[in-house]
């Protein structure tokens, strides 16, 4: 059902976590809070609106707007409620005549220096100023307004989401504290003194500010001074929709505010128990894509790559598409088609990729873009602990002592988290980086890690190795959780191993060109901690060893007993919205819904119940098998949703070749993205603003997606994959994306106890949730492993066979910017291009004067398998001998250098390692010329498109 | 079948034999290399490794030549 619009009740100042109660009367009303609860915020929990301007329950109480005074019984003075805690026994009254009469003086003070335009103001009916004015019963200035006051001050609006109108503002300091406490950045500060105090982007504008538009001073602000600019466009929004966000795998919980179906804004979920409150420059305002021009929705056909597209119906594509698919599996049988999903798309809509597969398809041949991230977190996890995804909430890291963040960079790519830790931090705890790189928590305002371990690319294993070893032979571990909770035999074994010599610091430094004696500080501190967690990312999984490196932080996570328990674990920062999910969801061609390996034939036979067919017990094929196999000619139908293989895989040339190969390649997307432009049959895509559904972020948090707007092609994407369903005689019939999360519940424990029903009531659910845990489970592994006992692996490192030589002497690394997501199929066609509108080349002064490379320059990128042209910026955030780009725009092709090597277990590629030799250029590459090419071609093509009769 | 596809796969074991410890325990990479392939790998991959591993430029690991003499010698007996 739609909401109203309302803003969420605020509460005035944050909660309080406390064992002891404490009970007092508020204006005649008995009311018992935790202790240390402000009276605001008592007061607020009862029904009682003590009025406020500084105050919002989103930063700690400030006490200076002198508003939200009350009288005490048996106290002095009239003192302000937002930083008064209650005391046992206390009368409290929020309203008497003189707090009338302080109050109405006040607010005299501040509406004298206010612009008197509130039926022309962008935030009339919606400003906490003019509410207070109201509730404080204002009904004339005795000051008039012709003094001195900053009526005529100048707007800001450099920034392309909000707009800054000094006018408006009255110093309250909540939108710099919320730059300083919410979001942890410390952008914005108050310039001047008395009458001249003035909020300041540190003297400059927004946009050219370390503001990083994460919009939480919009969200803090009490009046109109700043204000999203598609609330100055379209005005207030008419009512609410709760949904989650589309983009990394923090997975936030959004308020979409809507007029009619159009979205006005998208405002941070207090409630969401992801971000709580909290959002980033994407999440928060990047949500304009959904509507872009580019968008495609008409169904498309063509029989080559080379013709106009024709648009038809619904029925004619999936027709068209289901008797391609069929002829192929006559003519070269049942194995050589497949199918990917997408981590972008709901678990409902992964799950039926899966499930048409294998019922409709006949083979195990699905895979998901998992494969190239987080693939070997699966598998590692899986074997060390037993579950295939991390161990706490978000949360917890309040109670971490100690972090390490390995191969994530949490500042850029999940923005909301690194919130979340840069205050734990803040508070005073230590932190430890692992990256080849100076990421921004390695040195940043307030925050500084204690250790800096720039590892070598390619050198993760040797280094984790080398931590454990210290940890190990200087007794540091924890013994006790050891012979409790994991295997004897296997740990004895990785002692033995670890303990050798070969794996110090100092017998392992060539490899991981780490300083021995920080190493093992690092250690140390790591093993000395209360708590102790880490957090990982693509920097970890993205190696040729990327599994062993995930065993190895497990390793690390069970020596020091740093599991199942708050503040501790072992943490995958995934990196799209539905990683999990999609994982969860059976998406990977070995296994079932719920880790399930098919080679189980009670869990086959469930499914064989269920979907009235035979499975097939083999494995079928991964992402890469399948391009392998297409450039052989043995696989010839691809099935690819929400998923542009073409700009995200490794070895662009091996794919471009394998996607050119293709009989029927059948896209699936909201635009024509790269791979689409391979294609033979277009079905158009829903956004997540356009359908039903569920999405499972890094915590195992299941959230819900809702529709606020119709799709516009007609169909959700789990009503195309049915209909395509339909048309290759694969019966679906679902009426609802509820229906199939209740098939999922019903076949999979983890998840027997979720529902619709139960996520409206409880507002998200981490998994497991069945009878044993009716409610989820925030931390996993509490008394014992998913597995039982807790594996140790022998973690020995293997070098990467991609190694820097004479003719390729440095190594590559890719990584992601704050504005920008992934492809960049969502974030291009925002405004988030204002600060990234093309990936660059970082690399040292060191590497670029040898090279006579200045800023700016065009520099070719070349590797073992292809070239790439992109201009440089010359930077100390990479060491000498490792160069560094991102991936967002597809001209840049960074997956033209990188390889086809992979992990071993899992073939999740290697992107964090290709050797390349960079020189100095005049014009992009030969392939960049032909891409550029193949995309107006397509772009022609796309013109061309024909209504078929 | 082409060259290249056997290269890839035969690399692609001996990465996984050598990652199961092939130079600390040969028979036991070789066991869990099996095991691995039995696994993730598809039917038709495995067949290939085994019948065409021969004619790779890439040399099988010793663990992933044992784990196939193994596997025929199975197949054989």
């Amino acid at each position: 059902m739609l909401q109203y619009y309302e803003p969420e009740k605020d509460y005035g100042t944050p909660p309080v976590q406390s064992s002891e109660m404490v009970s007092a009367n508020i204006d005649g009303v008995f009311i018992e809070v935790p202790a240390g609860t402000s009276i605001m915020r008592a007061a607020a929990l009862v029904g009682i609106k003590v009025p406020k301007l500084c105050a919002t329950d989103s930063i700690d109480a400030f006490g200076s707007c002198r508003i939200c005074l009350v009288e005490i019984e048996g106290r002095r003075g009239y003192p302000a409620s937002c930083t008064t805690p209650v005391e046992e026994g206390m009368q409290v009254q929020t309203q008497t005549p003189k707090l009338a009469k302080i109050r109405n003086g006040v607010m005299e003070l501040y509406i004298s220096d206010h612009p008197l335009d509130c039926l022309t103001c962008p935030t009339n009916g919606d400003c906490e100023l003019q509410d207070t004015a109201g509730e404080v019963g204002l009904r004339e200035v005795r000051y008039g307004f012709e003094g001195e006051n900053h009526l005529a001050a100048e707007k800001d609006e450099s920034n392309p989401y909000f707009t800054f109108d000094p006018s408006k503002c009255i110093v309250c300091s909540r939108c710099v504290r919320a730059c300083e406490e919410t979001q942890g950045t410390f952008a914005l500060t108050i310039e001047g003194r008395g009458f001249d105090s003035k909020v300041s982007a540190g003297g400059v504008d927004f946009l050219n500010s370390e503001c990083v538009s994460c919009g939480a001073c919009v969200d803090a602000c009490p009046t109109a001074t700043l204000t999203e600019n598609s609330i100055i466009e379209h005005g207030k929004p008419e009512h609410t929709v709760l949904t989650t966000c589309a983009y990394c795998g923090v997975g936030c919980g959004f308020r979409a505010e809507l007029k009619g179906e159009q979205v006005v804004r998208m405002t941070p979920w207090k409630e969401g128990k992801a971000n709580e409150g909290h959002a980033c420059v994407k999440g928060r305002f990047a949500f304009g894509y959904a509507t872009h021009p580019d968008r495609i929705t008409s169904p498309m056909i063509r029989d080559s790559i080379d013709e106009p597209w024709r648009k038809v119906s619904w029925d004619q594509a999936v027709n068209f598409a289901a008797q391609r698919f069929r002829k192929i599996q006559q003519e070269y049988g049942r194995n050589s088609i497949g199918a990917i999903s997408s981590s972008r798309c709901t678990n409902e809509e992964v799950y039926l990729i899966q499930k048409l597969v294998r019922a409709g398809f006949g083979n195990n041949n699905v895979d998901t873009c998992a494969r190239v991230c987080h693939s070997p977190t699966g598998f590692g996890l899986k074997t060390t602990l037993g579950e295939s995804a991390g161990t706490q909430t978000f949360a917890s890291v309040a109670k971490t002592d100690v972090a390490i963040v390995m191969g994530a960079n949490p500042t850029e790519a999940h923005p909301v988290f690194a919130s979340r830790l840069k205050r734990r931090l803040r508070e005073g705890a230590k932190l430890i980086v692992i990256d080849p790189r100076k990421i921004e928590l390695v040195s940043s305002p307030h925050i500084r890690a204690d250790y800096h371990l720039p590892v070598n690319p390619g050198a993760n294993v040797a280094l984790l190795n080398a931590l454990a070893h210290v940890i190990v032979t200087e007794n540091l571990h924890d013994a006790e959780f050891i012979d409790q909770r994991c295997e004897s035999e296997a740990f004895s074994e990785w002692q033995a191993f670890i303990a050798d010599d070969s794996q110090s610091p100092e017998s392992l430094e060539q490899a991981t060109g780490v300083d021995p004696q920080a190493l093992r500080e690092a250690a140390r501190l790591y093993a000395s901690a209360p708590n102790g967690a880490i957090y990982y990312g693509l920097g970890v999984t993205e190696h040729s060893q990327g599994s062993t490196a995930v065993m190895g932080i497990a390793n690390l996570a069970m020596l020091t007993g740093n599991l199942g328990r708050e503040g501790v674990g072992v943490n995958p920062m995934r990196g799209q919205n539905n990683v999990q999910g999609s994982c969860d969801m059976g998406s990977f061609p070995h296994e079932l819904p719920g880790y399930r390996h098919l080679s189980d034939a009670a869990t086959r036979a469930l499914f064989e119940a269920e979907w009235q067919v035979d499975l097939d017990p083999e494995p079928g094929m991964r992402i890469p098998n399948m391009f392998d196999a297409a450039v052989d000619g043995q696989f010839r139908g691809l099935y690819c949703q929400g998923e542009d293989v073409a700009q995200s895989d490794p070895n662009t040339h091996h794919i471009e070749a394998a996607l050119g190969a293709l009989d029927c390649l059948v896209v699936q997307d909201i635009f024509l993205n790269e791979t689409a432009k391979f294609a033979h049959v277009f079905l158009p895509g829903a956004s997540f603003l356009e359908k039903d559904g569920t999405f499972i972020n890094a915590e195992r948090r299941i959230s819900s997606v809702r529709k606020v707007m119709s799709p516009l092609s007609g169909k959700a994407d789990w009503e195309a994959t049915m209909a395509f369903a339909n048309a290759l005689g694969c019966d679906m019939n679902y009426q609802h994306p509820s229906e199939i999360m209740d098939e999922i519940a019903k076949l999979t424990p983890t998840f027997h106890g979720v529902s619709y029903s139960l996520l409206d009531e409880l507002g998200s659910i981490q998994w497991p949730c069945n009878e044993l845990a009716p409610e989820g489970t925030p931390t996993m592994h509490v008394d014992e492993f998913v597995r039982g006992k807790g594996y140790f692996a022998v973690t020995e490192f293997v070098p990467t066979e991609e190694r820097a030589n004479k003719r390729f002497p440095l190594l590559l690394t890719t990584g992601r910017i704050l504005s920008q997501y992934n492809v960049g199929a969502q974030t291009r066609r925002t405004e988030n291009s204002t600060w990234h509108e093309e990936d660059l080349l970082e690399i040292h002064s060191h590497d670029a004067q040898e090279r006579g490379i200045n800023e700016g320059d065009w520099v070719g990128i070349q590797s073992r398998v292809g070239t790439t042209v992109l201009h440089a910026h010359i930077s100390d955030r990479v060491k000498p001998g490792v160069i560094y780009t991102t991936f967002h725009h597809p001209v840049s092709g960074a997956n033209v250098v990188t390889t086809d090597n992979s992990d071993w277990a899992t073939n999740c590629p290697e992107y964090k390692v290709t050797a390349v030799q960079v020189s100095k250029v005049n014009e992009p590459s030969a392939w960049q010329a032909r891409q550029q090419k193949f995309d107006r071609r397509q772009h022609q093509l796309l013109k061309q498109a024909t209504e078929d009769a | 079948m082409s060259g290249q596809q056997i290269e890839h796969l035969v690399s692609m074991a001996n990465q996984i034999a050598l990652n199961f410890g092939e130079k600390r325990n040969l028979t036991e990479a070789a066991r869990k290399t099996g095991e691995h392939l039995e696994k993730f790998w598809t039917r038709a991959m495995r067949e290939k490794l085994s019948i065409e591993a021969a004619d790779s430029e890439v040399p099988l690991s010793p663990a992933v030549n044992l784990m196939l003499e193994q596997q025929r010698g199975q197949i054989g007996s």
